[in-house]
């Protein structure tokens, strides 16, 4: 495996022994170019180094991992490291995203790979070991009006090809995020979406009214698959019509980018995803986490504090593919994927599905440098197939005719 | 805090089911402290999702060498006992915050129950390069259990209390403890919580037990030091090594909380080691 060595470990060690509080320096912004990314780190030996060309992508030239069936061999796959044979040179494939059409200008990413809300908590917590500022962007942990203290324990555990957590969106609420991290965010060159819950359409609004105008915060993602107090605890995300209105309320309280992040235990998805778009959702991301639960074997009982979790992990990823199929065929705004996301041939999926980005989750908790390592990947793959952009990569799998709903969907639905 | 892969060096099994594993890290063993602990990255990706955090057992600064002692509990530690010497396993560490030993103290009460010594083993030796002495209490339930004599340093003693009786003192290790109690200038524990939430009730009553008044400078009379801090550990008389299913190990995604009096801590970050003080105990059984 590749080490980058991190400009962010340079600084001093001894940190303070409050390690609870994040350490907040500044930290001066890098320049993209030049050779930090791609200097394998001491103890790295035998390692391919980085072509040492490239606007950070010094694994630019690394031919990743072959995607059985996705490409006639020979075309990319025997790349020299000097740098591409055909196609274009790795650095000159712009990545960069519009995840806000509506406005332009005001949520370009430079590449289609985040991390997700609640994986990287306000991202500094990676800062050690993962450079945060060649991601394309960072979804902080969940926020709410006031402080919230979470869930009891255990709150996360392992399952096959995946984890549950019941996390219970634990946060020191939005005036403390506000005052501790957006000054921090505002000296970055990675956007900062501030995922925004709450119980009523009022807290989501109070949230985002705070969030408005604050340097730093780039966006908005709802996350909408909170329980509605209002409705009696239905999640606004599982309600066509509480899921606009929270949207349209939000909508109309900020002119940030917004984002929309769908839940997948719904029926049908689709009438939803459109109800959102309608209700001026800039981009939709799919899906938040499955509701699960785990047994603890020892005493019989369940084994999470909170007794239900939220599935996320390679387990999820067929389930997010087909709801992003389906959301990319109703819907004109973006959608970000988000699934069990961990390789290069995951965000080829999701690419082909509809999606314009991804969002690598609990991929990092494995191995943070999934993200970057995805950004390379993403790069050299289409450098090697003389793509100047992803974007040509974006929808294949839908159906010829953009627009209309896939009749095969419904038929197949179990 | 750092990402690299340690290669496997040696690998026994100590115990049933319990390993001890030797790697090359000299990271980690310049820099890890005792009660610290790393992330493991187990060898098989296929289905498993999170690394598994495991104490950093002893270092061996010179070799730039660490050993970790794990027992196998799933599908992750089974398959990392089954590396083999020359393996290359990806760490992420050091993590945690370490224990706090006062700078003024002599005696130091090692309490473990069963794999708990793995967290607390280290702070045998780093207490006796610093000249203090040591004695472990450890408790199993049953002479199989016991974690070898052979393993701690000759200069430690070493008192066994095991809940069948067929070594050492039959009973609990909690039951070892009031014996030491006066002897002791700080204690630090590591094992299952049941054990933990007896030995703080234990802690809290010694004070007005002893009854004797701290020797040395007055403390506590400037300004109040607020738990949680480097300075309040070190003055609790009990610091515990808590364990929670753990998903980042970073302090990111809040998975590994314990509940402290003042609300949810993270093991990761502000853990693994607390004051006996700062955890909302549940009452013992």
């Amino acid at each position: 495996m590749r080490r980058r060595r991190s400009i962010v470990t340079s600084g001093p060690r001894t940190r303070s022994p409050h390690a609870g509080e994040p350490r907040l320096g500044l930290r001066a912004p890098r320049s993209r170019a030049g050779g930090a990314a791609g200097t394998p780190a001491v103890g790295d030996a035998g390692a391919p180094t980085g072509s040492g060309r490239g606007i950070g992508s010094g694994t630019g030239a690394r031919t990743p991992a072959l995607p059985a069936g996705t490409a006639p061999a020979g075309s990319w796959a025997g790349v020299p490291a000097g740098g591409p044979v055909s196609g274009v040179a790795a650095a000159a494939v712009d990545l960069s995203v519009d995840l806000a059409p509506r406005r332009p200008g005001r949520l370009v990413l430079r590449n289609p790979v985040l991390v997700a809300s609640g994986t990287f908590g306000y991202g500094v917590e990676y800062g050690e070991v993962v450079d945060v500022e060649r991601l394309g962007a960072i979804c902080c942990k969940g926020t709410t009006l006031k402080p919230r203290t979470g869930n009891p324990p255990p709150r996360v555990t392992e399952t096959p090809g995946g984890m549950l957590n019941s996390i219970g969106l634990q946060n020191p609420g939005v005036d403390a995020v506000i005052e501790r991290y957006a000054p921090l965010w505002a000296g970055w060159q990675v956007p900062v979406l501030v995922n925004v819950a709450g119980e009523s359409i009022d807290d989501y609004v109070g949230v985002v009214q705070r969030l408005d105008g604050v340097p730093g915060v780039a966006g908005i993602e709802l996350n909408i698959s909170c329980p509605n107090v209002g409705k009696g605890g239905l999640q606004f995300a599982v309600d066509r019509d509480a899921a606009a209105a929270v949207t349209a309320a939000v909508r109309r309280a900020t002119d940030l980018p917004l984002l929309v992040k769908l839940s997948p235990n719904v029926t049908d998805i689709r009438p939803i995803a459109r109800a959102i778009e309608d209700a001026g959702a800039d981009a939709i991301t799919a899906i938040n986490t499955l509701s699960g639960i785990a047994v603890d074997r020892r005493t019989g009982r369940p084994l999470l504090g909170n007794v239900y979790g939220g599935l996320s992990g390679p387990a999820i990823r067929p389930v997010g593919l087909r709801i992003v199929y389906e959301v990319a065929q109703v819907v004109s705004i973006p959608v970000v994927a988000i699934g069990g996301v961990g390789a290069l041939d995951d965000v080829l999926d999701y690419l082909a599905v509809g999606a314009i980005a991804v969002q690598v989750g609990t991929a990092i908790f494995a191995d943070p440098e999934v993200p970057l390592r995805l950004v390379d990947e993403l790069r050299a793959y289409c450098a090697a197939r003389g793509l100047s952009s992803h974007l040509p990569l974006v929808g294949t799998a839908l159906p010829a005719r953009p627009g209309r709903p896939s009749a095969k969907g419904v038929e197949y639905r179990p | 805090m750092r990402l690299l892969d340690a290669e496997l060096v040696e690998t026994r099994e100590i115990l049933p089911r319990q390993w001890l594993q030797r790697y090359r890290a000299p990271w980690l063993a310049a820099g890890a402290r005792a009660g610290q602990f790393v992330h493991v990255r187990t060898p098989d990706y296929s289905g498993l999702v999170l690394r598994r955090p495991i104490s950093i057992n002893t270092v061996d600064r010179v070799a730039g060498e660490i050993t970790l002692h794990f027992r196998i509990a799933g599908k992750g530690t089974e398959l990392l006992a089954r590396g083999r010497p020359g393996d290359s396993v990806p760490m992420l560490g050091p993590l945690g915050r370490p224990f706090e030993v006062d700078p003024r103290t002599h005696h130091v009460l090692l309490i473990a129950g069963g794999l708990g010594v793995a967290g607390v083993r280290f702070l045998a030796d780093e207490s006796l390069e610093a000249g203090r002495q040591v004695t472990l209490l450890f408790g199993a339930a049953t002479a199989g259990d016991v974690y070898p004599s052979t393993l701690l340093p000759d200069e430690v003693e070493y008192v066994v209390a095991t809940e069948d009786g067929s070594l050492g003192q039959p009973g609990r290790v909690t039951d070892l403890v009031p014996a030491y109690e006066a002897w002791a200038d700080q204690a630090f524990a590591c094992g299952p919580s049941p054990m933990l939430a007896a030995l703080a009730a234990l802690a809290a009553g010694r004070q007005a037990r002893l009854g004797v008044a701290r020797l040395g400078r007055k403390r506590g009379t400037g300004r109040p030091v607020p738990l949680g801090s480097p300075q309040a550990r070190r003055r609790s008389w009990l610091q515990v090594s808590m364990e929670q299913h753990m998903g980042c190990a970073v302090g990111a995604c809040l998975g590994c909380v314990v509940w402290g009096v003042e609300g949810p801590l993270r093991v990761c970050r502000e853990g693994p080691v607390f004051a006996a003080e700062e955890i909302a105990w549940e009452e013992p059984a």
